[in-house]
């Protein structure tokens, strides 16, 4: 820490013995600059910048790409451009969703041949009923979703088609490929009596209605002998299904038809809510309404509109479903599989497709899968829908952007926090000085008395003790040097009493004319310990300042 | 037809709706939270008393108590469950709603899974006697129906008017941002309230039980026919709720000697349909003093 300091000057007198004292090991100013410049806000490492990965290639002739019909889009979002620095082409895919979506529901195509021998039956069965839950959360979600029409009564349009087509096929024998037709007339009928409150009241007024809708389905269904209030259900419809096929052959076509009413669901919630009716009902989100109506957008009709088709799909999906359960069971108007099929919702994200499909994947793998574990399936599926609800706000395939969302609150709170890098001058200050070389000084001021307090040790104050006039070593030389050059107001300097008897510090005004003031009552009997005081006084404002 | 016989039911019918409706209606109107949890606070509290019946008495008060506490633990459950965490946080109304169905969802296949499915039976608190009030005979379990529930609601609503708590609870009702910036506690109240409305449902329990059963799904039903008498009379309106709670009780005893049993729900919602058709906030509700939640 210490190193010795021969004085230089002491060769002008070889008589004498070289000069040696004891002194601070050498720190280099620029240490200090360094670590004053240097970026030290705390960096997580994962995830700090977006990152998208730039593909090579020229991005011209965009135009080019294929565009799948009847729209105008193209499958990809790509967009081209230069490298900023290298000024190489590039292309950018902005949106990978389309990639993950062929991606899984390929995985979903091929399930069948990879599912181990003994479990074939429960899977393929609950693959079936995913198909089937998903493509009913698809048209639920264009209700809640798009439409914004808190409609519980989603089970009771699919219910009645189903109990509809079930009904029609056994007593008048109507085959299975009319059963969703049929049913999705009777949906459309019972969307519009449906409809008909939903143009009055708003929000939970309507979600309660609906919700009495339902108990009245059930209600009425339990109690209703032609629907099969002793068989508990309406079963021996006609079915898509041959009866005489081997058992696997059955399930898998079962698996299959209700992935292909899944991927139908889909391309309805796409073409409804990616085109017209979808960008008119986001004009007019919930306590916006007024502002959408006085720009012009008639958002009542679309959300009737969109309310009916998803009525119809619904009633579509009924009477599959009855011909791919041979018939309609009480349980549909339950308030069990209301709130299941809310859970699906509401785990994967209200308002989009992934989150219908990824949600029902979730609660139909527990609900049918775990069978073993009896009540309890229900009571985890409850836990997670609520641990959503508290903890996230657009589901699961909102936390991506929560946590962009929360890493930029940390972020602005980290750069606020960061205030010293403006130096001595708070930023109102700065920008009302007229000199600006003062924001700079004082920026430069700051940082050299960091650098002088930790040049400040007891061996350079020893040294000036010893001799305060004269040449010293380089830390001690350095303080001096900064003491020195401060400005006249309200500097320290020796007074004489006596001369060579009796010295006392003062401080000066600054001001010419008035006279310096006292700043203390000791007087010192010889100037080297005046000067020696006055240097203790210095370093004790240095280090406190 | 027996006029009698229907004017004691829908008397009936009405006290124990509207007591359910009327903790739905200060639960949203004070907290902005549907309580969707209520058929489990109903079932919870079925089964507090069932529990107090079995193993400490069968006195009808202590049976009575019981539900009621158990009710409010419930109530207070729910509170903590699904309004303390989210009520400052964005979109509260919906995903306070979806809160109270899952923990509704949780209660009640947790209820299924610790009591199983068989129904339990309370019993009677009130005796068997009959009596005959200017002709009409009632038999004593409706009589104590009608008088507790009327009682208890009555003392609930007058120390709603008269203390300190009713004061807080009413100035929550009236603006929540006000009652907040005034220095009333909106998670000190929102448990007030729960316990409350908790202990509310567990009265109507334990006095439908005496009908019905107790099972880990007895409460939907009702909590069902609660939401539709509290829509109807204007979320936020106890007056409003006790005219609706009159109406429909009124309406499923006429239906049930006149058509039957089973139409009372179809006579029911079609009631409920046209009066919102007429009124949309209900009959009590006026359109501009709605809660924004």
């Amino acid at each position: 820490m210490t190193t010795t300091w021969k004085n230089p000057i002491s060769a002008f007198d070889p008589e004498k013995p070289v000069e040696e004292v004891v002194t601070n090991d050498y720190l280099s100013p620029q240490s200090q600059w360094d670590a004053t410049r240097s970026y030290n806000v705390p960096t997580p490492p994962v995830g700090r910048l977006r990152y998208y990965h730039k593909w090579a290639g020229h991005g011209d002739k965009l135009w080019h790409r294929l565009r799948y019909w009847p729209t105008r889009r193209r499958v990809l979002d790509i967009s081209g451009g230069y490298n900023s620095k290298t000024l190489r082409r590039q292309k950018t895919i902005e949106d990978k969703r389309p990639i993950w979506w062929i991606l899984s529901l390929l995985a979903l195509a091929i399930a069948p041949f990879f599912i181990p021998e003994n479990q074939q039956n429960a899977l393929l069965t609950a693959g079936a009923v995913f198909g089937i839950y998903a493509a009913i959360n698809l048209c639920w979600m264009l209700i809640i979703g798009t439409a914004g029409i808190y409609s519980l009564a989603t089970y009771a349009v699919v219910g009645a088609a189903a109990y509809g087509s079930a009904y029609m096929s056994i007593h008048m024998g109507l085959p299975w490929w009319a059963m969703p037709l049929v049913g999705s007339v009777v949906g459309l009928v019972f969307g519009i009596i449906i409809a008909i409150p939903a143009t009055r009241l708003e929000g939970f007024y309507y979600a309660l209605l609906t919700l009495g809708l339902v108990e009245l389905c059930r209600v009425y269904v339990i109690q209703s002998r032609e629907f099969g209030s002793a068989t508990g259900g309406l079963y021996g419809a006609d079915s898509y299904i041959p009866q005489d096929w081997p058992q696997h052959a059955q399930l898998l076509l079962g698996y299959y038809a209700g992935l292909v009413l899944m991927i139908l669901g889909l391309f309805l919630f796409r073409f409804v809510n990616g085109k017209r009716l979808g960008r008119v009902l986001r004009m007019a989100p919930e306590k916006r309404e007024a502002f959408a109506e006085a720009t012009g957008v008639n958002y009542r009709a679309a959300r009737i509109q969109v309310f009916l088709i998803s009525s119809l799909a619904l009633g579509f999906i009924g009477g599959f479903y009855s011909a791919h359960f041979r018939g309609a069971a009480p349980s549909l108007f339950s308030f069990d599989t209301m709130l299941l099929s809310l859970a699906m919702l509401v785990i994967g994200g209200l308002g989009r497709a992934e989150g219908a499909v990824l949600g029902t994947l979730i609660v139909v793998f527990i609900d049918r899968v775990l069978v073993d574990w009896g009540p309890m399936r229900f009571v985890l599926i409850g836990t997670l829908m609520l641990l959503v609800v508290l903890f996230l706000r657009g589901g699961l395939f909102g936390i991506k952007e929560q946590f962009r969302a929360w890493r930029d609150k940390k972020k602005s709170e980290n750069r606020s926090s960061r205030a010293e890098k403006g130096g001595e001058m708070l930023p109102e200050e700065a920008t009302e000085t007229e000199n600006k070389d003062i924001i700079y000084f004082r920026r430069f001021d700051k940082m050299q008395r960091d650098f002088l307090k930790k040049l400040i040790t007891p061996e350079i104050i020893e040294e000036h003790r010893k001799r305060p006039l004269g040449q010293h070593s380089e830390a001690l030389e350095r303080v001096l040097t900064y003491f020195r050059r401060q400005p006249q107001n309200d500097k320290y300097a020796i007074t004489v009493i006596e001369p060579f008897k009796s010295y006392r510090l003062v401080a000066l005004s600054g001001t010419r004319g008035v006279a310096p003031r006292l700043v203390e009552d000791k007087t010192y009997g010889s100037p080297d310990e005046a000067y020696h005081a006055l240097f203790l006084r210095r370093v004790q404002d240095l280090l406190e300042a | 037809m027996n006029w009698s016989f229907v004017i004691a039911n829908a008397i009936t019918l009405a006290c124990i709706y509207g007591t359910l409706a009327i903790g739905i209606s200060i639960t949203w109107s004070s907290l902005g939270l549907i309580n969707m949890a209520y058929g489990f606070i109903f079932a919870l509290s079925g089964y507090g008393a069932w529990l107090a019946a079995q193993y400490i008495s069968a006195n009808g008060f202590v049976v009575m108590g019981a539900g009621i506490l158990t009710g409010a633990v419930g109530g207070m459950l729910v509170c903590a469950l699904a309004f303390i965490p989210i009520h400052d946080k964005p979109n509260f109304t919906v995903r306070g709603m979806i809160a109270t169905l899952a923990v509704s969802l949780v209660g009640n296949q947790a209820l299924l899974w610790y009591f199983g499915p068989r129904a339990k039976s309370l019993p009677p608190l009130f005796g068997s006697s009959q009596t005959s009030i200017f002709g009409v005979v009632m038999t004593a379990d409706k009589i104590g129906a009608v008088v507790s529930s009327v009682v208890l609601l009555s003392a609930v609503l007058l120390w709603m008017r008269s203390s300190r708590r009713g004061l807080e609870i009413r100035a929550m009702m009236m603006n929540p941002h006000a009652a907040a910036i005034v220095g009333i506690g909106v998670r000190r109240t929102g448990f007030y309230v729960m316990a409350l409305t908790g202990g509310l449902a567990g009265l109507a329990s334990v006095l439908l039980s005496q009908t019905y059963y107790v099972g880990p799904f007895s409460g939907i039903t009702p909590m069902v026919k609660g939401l539709s008498v509290a829509l109807c009379g204007g979320l936020g309106s106890v007056f409003g709720a006790v005219i609706a709670a009159a109406l429909l009780g009124i309406n499923e005893a006429m239906t049930s000697v006149v058509f039957g049993g089973q139409y009372v729900l179809i006579t029911q919602f079609a009631l409920i349909i046209l009066i919102l058709l007429i009124r949309p906030r209900g009959i009590a509700g006026i359109l501009d003093k709605a809660r924004e939640a």
